[in-house]
């Protein structure tokens, strides 16, 4: 490190204990705030809206929710020691800004009334690092939160990297001989008469099984007559779209230069009953086993061709709690993809009382480098909670989420989020289990980290077994 | 009932070009090349020739060559279909021909520049503007990414390997065998160039499952067969290799490297019915077979067929092959000549004429005590398969 980096890096870190002025929430915990959470973030676990008043648990991971500024000019607060960090760095040209890594612990679920406190510390600058992105700093704080009576009900630690993008080599791209323009896209499927009515079903987001409407025989790929009835009288059905996976390969050499890789192309059992080669998307490879349920997604490789595909069956809500005692450390969660649509981001942001301007201005967001509008970190925190707690059961309640943040969650992709539990214990008589957790997109991995979640057990609930 | 051509007719001559990953010269050349060591090593002359066979995938048509052999007059000419699984079909089809005296002596030929010019492996990435009804066939695949033979064969794999828990080790077991047998074929690609399991383990990945060492090995070359009748063979020059038994085979719901729809896709129905046909008419068990050609395109295709053909039961040959079995000195040695994977991708051809050299005891590995042999040809596609036994 150069002196001149060593004495940037004093005057920054002579700001470390630094604290900034206290935040007062504006509102206290309340209900329909609760609400449009659960509405945006999709979590429907009845404690947080359905029961009386007075057993409702505000969403763990709304914590830092409820001190946001809310949709108006914030003030600047001269205390601030982040603040006054990025503006050192800022000067340096350690200009950009993105979040690396946040985790959240609470102690206890929130109740309707309190009021939060958020006190925001400066607690460490990094050595300076050099990452994918470039060069720069990492900036920690960590926001202690309390209610009114002053007891601590949670803390959030945020990391973020300040740096100096790195140049981008254009080498090797000059070396690479041209694709010629016919094998710039996948090739077209071929078709005759009697199989255009299976691509026409595509281009309108119908799955399409022959169907003999003599005997009701369903045949893929197509016949020209009913083996079973004779009748050259052949319809078809729209399938279900849910199918399991029969076989699958990973083809890697010779590479196509019309296919992205990596990619999976697998042989599905339609419900139905009928086979279909396709792709199987929205999971990395490794995440791909036979036996997999799966459910048909169409996608368009390129604007003149809409292929059904599959991707993981987004498992269904549980609605009965996980016996403790029955988990087992190394199992998995069902992989559960979401669609990053704008009403995900937007609604998301809004109901985490986040306004800037990059989660509901498509031009803010091109602005910052992306294609559209992406996805604020309470948002994907909430969403990993209630992923976990989907799995988990009603009864079972998020105590940390400790997460790397990655590549952006931008509308129009899809972000898979995945989860192996790691340990269990017993914990002043409840059952803790951590979940390494990984939300990945067609980028990479939106977020890798932990999440750690708390059962009843029977012990803590009085059993006697 | 048995076939009434089964043990009437034998192959009576073997001619190759060399194998190589470039001949530079025509594959017309290399047809007639190969059709003339045929012929010499029968001891025939070109006025006897009067059937030619070929794969209906050979560029060469009979008629050419005839002109260049100087063979004036066919009787018989046909050609077989579905790539690799024509190649006992072809000698089928001359068994066939002989026996009804459609031709008397049946010249059976494969030429390709695989390796220089048309390599299979490059999978399929044309795009022909009036499809045909193979189009239409590709059309359902095609688009997917699923482009190569590798792909189509390792989906079947990915299958049998979670129906039964075979693993890549017991496919490298395949090719290290083919591997050790081409190491003493002075012909093969790879004469001198054994590989040990932990080579195969490191071959990067074609299309998992498959590691490049479970392929085989493109190649540039000619391989031609001489079809005659027992009688006319006995007093030809060398011991002819009698056809037992020939047979072809498609099954249910059958496509072109791609039968995924059927229910069951880690057997080989059609090789099943192939061996039934087989053991038949050659009036024999596997019991009986000493050694095998089994087609070896991809290793994890020998693994099915070694159960199809009733060598073990299903979902064992992982233990069969891990015992040693299809090692010479084993119960069953395969692919002595190297296999497609060690000595040379030729449509399966030259594992009929390694067929051959076992039935006349100059294999470059030869097992001892051989009376009848197996010779299959590709999996996953309509197909076919034969026995060769020594002469009575």
């Amino acid at each position: 490190m150069s002196n001149q980096e060593q004495q940037l890096l004093q005057t920054l870190r002579a700001h470390v204990g630094e604290q900034a002025t206290a935040v007062v929430a504006r509102d206290p915990v309340n209900l329909p705030t609760i609400r449009n959470w659960c509405d945006a973030i999709g979590d429907t676990n009845p404690v947080y809206t359905e029961v009386d008043e007075s057993d409702i648990e505000a969403p763990a991971a709304m914590l830092d929710v409820w001190t946001m500024a809310g949709n108006i000019p914030r003030s600047y607060d001269p205390n601030d020691p982040r603040n006054k960090v990025f503006a050192l760095l800022n000067k340096a040209g350690y200009r950009t800004v993105v979040g690396a890594n946040t985790k959240e612990i609470y102690c206890r679920p929130l109740r309707l009334g309190e009021l939060l406190t958020g006190k925001m510390t400066l607690i460490d600058v990094s050595d300076l690092k050099t990452t994918g992105l470039g060069c720069g700093y990492f900036v920690s704080t960590l926001t202690e939160f309390t209610n009114q009576q002053g007891e601590l009900v949670g803390s959030w630690e945020f990391r973020t990297f300040s740096f100096k993008p790195r140049e981008r080599s254009s080498k090797g791209s000059k070396d690479r001989q041209p694709v010629p323009e016919h094998l710039q896209v996948r090739p077209r499927p071929g078709k005759m008469q009697e199989t255009e009515f299976f691509w026409d079903g595509c281009d309108q987001g119908e799955l399409r099984i022959q169907q003999c409407n003599g005997c009701e025989r369903l045949a893929h790929p197509p016949v020209v007559r009913c083996p079973e009835c004779g009748s050259y009288d052949l319809g078809h059905r729209a399938a279900s779209g849910k199918a399991t996976l029969h076989a699958f390969v990973e083809p890697v050499h010779p590479p196509m230069p019309f296919m992205q890789y990596p990619y999976i192309c697998g042989v599905v059992e339609l419900e139905e009953g009928t086979r279909l080669i396709t792709n199987i998307v929205h999971c990395a490879p490794e995440q791909v086993e036979i036996g997999m349920p799966l459910e048909l997604v169409f996608q368009q490789p390129d604007p003149d061709l809409t292929l059904p595909m599959f991707r993981p069956a987004v498992p269904s809500i549980n609605k009965t709690t996980l016996n403790f005692d029955d988990l087992q450390e190394g199992q998995t969660l069902p992989l559960y993809p979401i669609d990053v649509t704008t009403n995900l981001v937007v609604g998301g942001a809004i109901a985490t009382r986040d306004f800037e301007d990059i989660h509901h201005e498509v031009a803010a967001a091109k602005r910052a480098g992306l294609k559209d509008v992406f996805m604020n970190v309470l948002t994907t925190n909430g969403i990993c909670a209630r992923y976990v707690s989907e799995w988990a059961g009603p009864d079972a309640r998020v105590k940390e989420i400790d997460i790397r943040l990655g590549a952006p969650n931008v509308v129009g992709d899809t972000m898979t989020l995945s989860a192996t539990l790691v340990s269990k214990q017993r914990v002043d008589g409840k059952g803790r289990v951590t979940l390494n957790l990984r939300v990945a997109n067609s980028m990479g991995n939106h977020v890798t980290g932990t999440v750690t979640l708390e059962f009843p057990t029977q012990a803590a609930a009085g059993g006697s077994l | 009932m048995t076939m009434t051509f089964s043990g009437k007719t034998a192959i009576a001559g073997i001619g190759a070009t060399d194998f190589s990953k470039n001949s530079g010269r025509s594959t017309l050349r290399l047809a007639v090349e190969a059709c003339e060591a045929a012929m010499k090593d029968a001891g025939v002359s070109a006025d006897m020739i009067d059937g030619m066979i070929t794969y209906t995938t050979d560029e060469n048509h009979e008629i050419d060559l005839c002109r260049s052999l100087g063979v004036e007059k066919l009787t018989h000419f046909s050609r077989i279909h579905h790539s690799g699984g024509a190649a006992c079909g072809t000698i089928h089809q001359a068994a066939m021909a002989v026996a009804s005296g459609a031709c008397n002596y049946c010249l059976v030929y494969r030429a390709f520049n695989e390796r220089s010019e048309q390599r299979f492996g490059a999978g399929v990435q044309e795009r022909p503007p009036t499809p045909t009804p193979m189009d239409v066939d590709f059309g359902w695949s095609s688009p997917f990414g699923l482009l190569t033979p590798a792909s189509w064969v390792a989906m079947f794999a990915s299958r049998y390997m979670h129906e039964y828990g075979a693993t890549t080790e017991d496919f490298g077991r395949v090719s290290v065998a083919a591997r050790r047998h081409a190491a003493n074929n002075p012909n093969a690609h790879f004469y001198q160039k054994p590989i040990t399991l932990e080579d195969h383990q490191n071959s990067r990945w074609i299309v998992k499952p498959l590691r490049l060492l479970d392929c085989c090995q493109e190649t540039d070359g000619a391989q031609a067969l001489l079809v005659t009748s027992v009688e006319r063979a006995r007093d030809l020059k060398g011991k002819p290799a009698v056809i037992s038994a020939a047979a072809q085979g498609s099954c249910d719901d059958q496509q072109m490297m791609k039968s995924y729809y059927r229910k069951d896709i880690s057997g080989l129905p059609e090789m099943e019915l192939c061996a039934d046909q087989l053991y038949r008419n050659a009036e024999i068990t596997p019991g009986d077979i000493q050694a095998a050609i089994l087609y070896d395109h991809f290793t994890a295709g020998v693994l099915p067929q070694l159960e199809a053909y009733g060598f073990c039961d299903r979902g064992e040959a992982k233990d069969f092959i891990k015992d040693g079995n299809i090692e010479l000195g084993g119960r069953l040695p395969i692919n002595t000549h190297g296999g497609q994977i060690g000595e040379a991708y030729l449509h399966g051809m030259n594992g009929i004429a390694e067929g051959v050299r076992l039935i006349r005891g100059d294999s470059c590995n030869q097992p001892q005590n051989v009376e009848n042999v197996l010779v299959t040809s590709a999996t996953a596609v309509p197909t076919s398969a034969l026995i060769l036994t020594q002469d009575s």
